[in-house]
């Protein structure tokens, strides 16, 4: 009698092979193949991924988002609540970081809308009083030391909005961890960038909000003051709102020493002046406003267009 | 009867005193502000700022362990006990070079100098350094037998001077001091009631007596007046000649300057049009011109071109 624990391959006594009829043979070798395939699989796939997204990550031409963007735009956001403009202390900046957050990371760099932003300007505007709006274009530097020594008006980048993420890069990918840190989309690369998209919203309000009247510093020292394509051009002349500006008033500021590429009735003002015109806005202009000239003789006191009228300074 | 009237009156004022108590005044503990709120939030968010953005030289810190540092020098400890040397970790982990002929001293004009300064662009005062980021514009405490903040109120200096403010710009001070080489500038306030120097202050006692004399090579003073202020104070004169005596006697090199020009122009922004200010140029891109789209302008015109002759004339005939 064959004991059916023990099977027999040549003769010899094996145990449990008896176990192992032709059946359970095929089932066995069936699941083995089975999970070989699912681990080459998975295997491919992770690998697939990760190139993918080490593709993805070096893929732009601009600066990758700054590092520890969370922590800087959070104490900006505290800061100016509480030191710059403690009107707006009951603002909650950890729910502004929020929506902020949520509008780019894992997503697609180049397509960022309009919606993703809404909620954060929800959150963060604020009302700038009248006559305190200053617009610029291509006078970055010095238009931002001037309402930093004078307090009196205020650019963009001197209200909430602005102040949070001026000079900061930021842009997300679909993979993790989300947030791209190694390069962002130039505008050239893409228009619906995370950079471009909430720059151009965040100026469309700015505008449409100012009223009284709003001054711009334009550079005279460029070729062409005024362009179409900046944002400025582009955004801000646009959103006006001639039922709330009484008037433009137009700083053309040269560099000390020039060039004078521009003036106050030069071609690309006179362009300026006849769109603003068109959407009923009266214009003024002035070639070198005063206070913004000392500041710019601030940084070159002994330059001939700096010499003071008195003598008694030294 | 009026006795009894009387009587009763008198109980019943006794009774009410007892009833209207003397109005619990909320009496806070100190006289000065309580924490700032948020501080934590505004203090590692101004230190990554600041390794990131402004003053990427400093390299990599951890500005978590540096909050860690700052917040243990003062936390759980009496107020009025906080002492320099608390903040010794603190000062070893956030301290950097100055670079050299970048440090600029003060005495009385603040925020002049923090727009002077151009955010380290163009000197180096102790308020565009990482340490003075920690507490620039903010107030700060602890209370003992506790490990929060004091947001109700803090000691200010006259009710105990070893508080956690205090000793945290007294240290600030002299590590700043300490860092500063080549050519160092000292700007003081002409028009200040007390003198442009003063003999016991935060210059004085913290930042003179730690300055490296074998790193600074000279030390200039500019001693500024008020636009249309008076002239209290300058060079050679008052409690300026009391500095420029004990920096010769330290044995520095030094020169001083009334209104430097590069500063008067700044403090100009504010007063454009004052006599102080006028800028003389004949360049014509410096001509006011104005073009205007509203109608009816030319009076205007004319009273503008009338007030440019006269302020030409002024500068041509001085």
């Amino acid at each position: 009698v064959r004991n059916p624990e023990f099977g027999t391959i040549a003769n010899v006594h094996i145990p449990c092979l008896g176990f192992l009829t032709r059946q359970r043979i095929v089932l066995l070798v069936g699941i083995m193949v089975l999970i070989v395939t699912i681990v080459v699989v998975l295997a491919a796939v992770l690998a697939h991924g990760r190139k993918e997204s080490s593709v993805q990550l070096l893929e732009w031409k601009g600066r990758g988002t700054t590092k520890n963007l969370q922590e800087v735009i959070l104490g900006r956001c505290y800061n100016y609540i509480t030191t710059v403009n403690p009107e707006l202390r009951d603002k909650d900046c950890q729910k502004i970081w929020e929506t902020m957050k949520n509008a780019f990371v894992y997503k697609n760099p180049c397509n960022i809308t309009t919606e993703d932003y809404q909620p954060l300007l929800d959150l963060a505007s604020h009302p700038v009083p009248c006559n305190k709006s200053l617009f610029w274009s291509k006078t970055n530097d010095l238009v931002h030391r001037y309402t930093k020594a004078n307090h009196n008006l205020f650019t963009l980048e001197d209200t909430l909005l602005g102040y949070m993420t001026d000079g900061v890069s930021w842009c997300g990918s679909p993979s993790r961890p989300g947030i791209n840190y190694e390069s962002c989309p130039k505008w050239s690369e893409c228009e619906s960038n995370p950079s471009t998209v909430y720059w151009k919203m965040a100026s469309k309000m700015f505008a449409e909000a100012a009223c009284g009247v709003v001054q711009v510093m334009l550079n005279g020292s460029v070729d062409d003051a005024f362009r179409s394509s900046s944002i400025f051009g582009s955004v801000e002349i646009f959103n006006l709102d001639p039922d709330k500006v009484s008037a433009v008033q137009i700083w053309l500021m040269h560099n000390i020493g020039g060039p004078h590429r521009e003036s106050c009735v030069g071609h690309s003002i006179t362009k300026l002046t006849s769109i603003l015109e068109e959407r009923n806005l009266s214009v003024s202009c002035e070639d070198n406003y005063r206070p913004v000239q000392l500041l710019q003789c601030t940084s070159d006191p002994d330059h001939a267009d700096c010499r003071l009228c008195t003598s008694n300074v030294q | 009867n009026m006795n009894s009237f009387f009587l009763s009156l008198l109980v019943g004022l006794l009774f009410s005193k007892d009833y209207v108590k003397p109005t619990e005044i909320d009496r806070k503990k100190w006289k000065g502000e309580g924490t700032t709120p948020n501080l934590e939030s505004i203090v590692i968010g101004r230190c990554y700022e600041y390794i990131r953005l402004v003053n990427p030289n400093v390299g990599e810190k951890n500005c978590t362990e540096i909050w860690e540092a700052f917040k243990n020098a003062f936390i759980n400890k009496d107020p009025c006990n906080i002492l320099p040397s608390d903040y010794e970790l603190f000062i070893n982990l956030s301290v950097h070079t100055i670079p050299p002929n970048k440090a600029l001293f003060w005495e009385n004009n603040h925020l002049l100098v923090t727009s002077y300064s151009d955010k380290s662009r163009r000197y180096m005062p102790l308020c565009d350094t990482l340490i003075a980021s920690f507490g620039d514009f903010l107030n700060w405490c602890g209370q003992a037998n506790d490990t929060g903040f004091d947001y109700d109120s803090c000691p200010m200096t006259e009710e105990c001077e070893n508080n956690a403010v205090e000793s945290f710009w007294r240290i600030a001070s002299i590590t700043y001091a300490k860092q500063s080489s080549g050519v160092i500038y000292v700007m003081l306030n002409g028009s200040a009631i007390g003198g442009a120097y003063p003999v016991k202050g935060f210059f004085a006692d913290y930042e003179l007596p730690n300055l490296q004399k074998d790193r600074i090579s000279r030390i200039e003073i500019w001693v500024m007046d008020d636009i249309g202020g008076p002239d209290l104070d300058s060079c050679g004169k008052g409690s300026v000649q009391i500095l420029e005596e004990r920096l010769k006697t330290m044995g520095y090199d030094i020169t001083c300057i009334d209104n430097y020009k590069s500063v008067l122009l700044l403090k100009c922004l504010d007063y454009p049009y004052h006599s102080d200010c006028s800028i003389f140029s004949s360049a014509p891109s410096t001509q006011r011109r104005l073009v205007s789209s509203e109608r009816g302008n030319s009076w205007s015109r004319l009273i503008y071109t009338i007030f440019v002759a006269f302020v030409f004339e002024i500068c041509f005939n001085p």
